[in-house]
């Protein structure tokens, strides 16, 4: 594949609606502004011609934009020219090439199209080196991608036997995970369901209270009806449960169809029902697994599971930290993750935080709320001194963030659990670890505890976990495990 | 957990946070004198002199001598083979272990105040993480810098 070839010319068509999409606004602008009076000489005809002038301009930018496009596969290199005046040239190393992760847009399916966006390693400017196929035909994709592939593999096992390489070669692809109805049903019932199931029981706690002394009631409640409260309880309610519906449909449409193969060493992820998007993240650029449940799905037994991933374009925000399953049964996870990742140790058991630490931690959660509920004591005396009781929730969770937390040290592996509201657990390998805190205030060295922080790398940046009030024992276990030093010995 | 470090920063670290604090505090100062003035025009209570006073002598100390001073005991630090080990903090003492294996570079800076005394500021960067060692003499600094970006070229994971 070493001539120069074009994007497909559907990409001219894509790239005239994107602009067009931009455009909308002022246009219809213009056709406001413009549409009363008599249309009279050539002036009150001037901003709609001025409108089609603008539309066959974006028109032609569109196909000369696809005309001067090329790319092609030459020297190890994937190389892509463009530009009308100013010819651009881009020469992306295939050793750089990270990933190519495809998508398959509503303009894309009907033609065997795909959108390829090569992901480089993050360099320092990645925005740069990053590139992006508007439309290739899906087979064009696939050959680009195992000639890629093919050759990376060649430059990194240069070194290696032979056979090892002829052994590889096969494109073998397993499907370790599915997520079905109901996976989805779940992800889309627990991620905003909240609000629904609250203004529900407000509903039917309006309604009941017709079931009670009636007419004793009977003027505050006309008085409740009158003030339409109970008019805007429910257009509230229908409103939520419209947006759930949609929600929830959208959900499916996003996640629809979502798989994970292992292809090699690759991990690649497809989902969606109208745009399908593949996103392909070499296993060795994964930094850490990170089980997330919020509470709800705590309660029925589900989790999320994330990774951080070194790659990632700077140019999607969610590329860095993957939801790798948006929601699993937590007892399927360990098998799972067994299978994708077999150098992982998903040990549940934990060591727990000591019991003279659950003072701090109630502490910590509830004293912001301690202030402004004093300031509002004093300032409504005496009713205000019920704002005092809103320390008790906020205690609750402290409560449960020191139940939540713990450490787990086996081999090169650490895991620490913390919660915030959503609790995490984080598995990472020691040579994954970018730096690691120990940290102790003065109250905590009274009562010997520790805070340890990790820091890993994700994306451009790092994700930080953080476990307070540890053990100082423990603590210094762990530091000492991090520890690359000479003066103790590494296991 | 084991000894700490054993480095420490220059000891001209102290005047150089000093005179940092001293600015700061010139700075507020002219608050103050703002609101001792505008007090003494529109006659409020003589509390807010008092109180706009006495916060300019504590931000003072704390800025000129306590701080300091106290930072500059807790700040050590330690460059070793396989990696570099940080401890510092007032309220917090906080010690960091960045593996040389995961340094991706090393800086000096020189501000225009450090530049007077002679001093430089390392920046350890990690794929993730950014770490500071402040004021270090400028030839030290220099010698440090080279020496850790060598020893990272040469440390292998041992994992």
């Amino acid at each position: 594949m070493s001539e120069s070839k074009r994007l497909h010319p559907i990409s001219a068509v894509a790239s005239f609606l994107k602009q067009l999409k931009e455009l909308i606004i002022p246009f219809v602008l213009l056709f406001v502004l413009n549409g009363g009076g008599d249309k009279g000489g050539f002036w009150d005809y001037m901003p709609l011609i001025s409108m089609a002038v603008v539309l066959v301009v974006v028109l032609v930018a569109g196909f000369i934009k696809w005309l001067r496009f090329t790319y092609r596969l030459a020297e190890g290199e994937l190389r892509i020219e463009y530009g009308l005046f100013v010819k651009k040239k881009r020469y992306i190393p295939f050793d750089r090439i990270q990933s190519l992760n495809f998508s398959e847009g509503i303009i894309h399916r009907p033609f065997g199209l795909v959108k390829v966006k090569v992901e480089t390693a993050g360099s320092s400017n990645s925005r740069e080196s990053e590139a992006e196929l508007t439309a290739i035909l899906k087979e064009e994709a696939l050959e680009l991608e195992r000639i890629i592939y093919r050759e990376k593999r060649k430059a990194s096992s240069a070194e290696m036997s032979e056979e090892v390489e002829s052994e590889k070669t096969g494109n073998e692809e397993k499907a370790v995970f599915r997520m079905n109805a109901k996976d989805i049903w779940v992800l889309a019932a627990t991620s905003g369901g909240i609000g629904v199931i609250l203004s529900g029981v407000g509903v039917f706690l309006s309604q009941f209270s017709e079931f009670i002394p009636y007419e004793s009631v009977y003027d505050e409640m006309m008085m409740f009806v009158k003030s339409g409260l109970a008019i805007i309880a429910v257009l509230s309610f229908i409103v939520l449960v419209v947006a759930w519906v949609v929600s929830v449909g959208w959900t499916f449409v996003v996640y629809g169809d979502f798989t994970i193969r292992l292809n090699d060493d690759n991990l690649v992820i497809t989902r969606g029902l109208l745009e399908k998007k593949q996103v392909t993240v070499p296993l060795n650029r994964v930094q850490g697994i990170r089980i997330v449940e919020n509470p709800l799905r705590q309660l029925l037994g589900f989790c999320t599971v994330v990774i951080e991933n070194a790659g990632g374009s700077v140019l999607e925000k969610d590329s860095s930290t993957i939801k790798l399953m948006p929601v699993v049964r937590k007892k399927r996870v360990e098998g799972l993750l067994k299978e994708i990742f077999p150098d992982y140790e998903l040990s549940e058991s934990f060591d727990k935080l000591p019991r003279r630490a659950l003072r701090r931690y109630i502490i910590r959660a509830a004293v912001w709320v301690l202030i402004p509920a004093v300031i509002a004591a004093i300032l409504f005396w005496p009713f205000g001194l019920l704002a005092i009781l809103l320390v008790l929730p906020f205690g609750m969770i402290g409560y449960l963030q020191h139940r939540t937390g713990g450490w787990n040290l086996s081999g090169n592996q650490l895991a620490l659990r913390y919660r915030g509201i959503l609790k995490h657990t984080a598995y990472m390998k020691k040579n994954r670890i970018q730096s690691l805190d120990a940290k102790q205030s003065r109250f905590q060295a009274r009562k010997d505890l520790t805070t340890i922080t990790t820091t890993l790398k994700s994306g451009q940046a790092g994700y930080s976990s953080e476990v307070a009030d540890l053990e100082e024992r423990d603590a210094s276990r762990i530091y000492d495990w991090f520890s690359h030093g000479t003066h103790n010995d590494n296991r | 957990m084991r000894g700490e470090p054993q480095k420490r920063i220059s000891p001209k670290a102290l005047k150089v946070w000093r005179l940092h604090g001293a600015i700061q505090s010139l700075v507020l100062g002219l608050f103050v004198i703002g609101t001792v003035i505008l007090t003494t025009i529109f006659e409020w209570s003589v509390w807010v002199m008092v109180v706009a006073i006495g916060v300019l002598l504590l931000f003072t100390y704390t800025m000129i001598f306590f701080l300091p001073s106290i930072r500059w005991k807790r700040w050590r630090y330690e460059v070793r083979e396989q990696e570099i080990e940080l401890q510092r903090g007032f309220i917090f003492i906080k010690r960091t272990l960045v593996p040389m294996v995961r340094v991706q570079h090393v800086d000096t800076v020189q501000g225009p105040l450090l530049k007077r005394y002679r001093l430089s500021t390392i920046t350890i960067s990690t794929a993730a993480t950014v770490h500071e060692i402040p004021a270090l003499d400028t030839e030290e600094a220099d010698e440090l810098r080279n020496r850790i970006s060598l020893l990272a070229r040469v440390a292998e994971d041992d994992v």
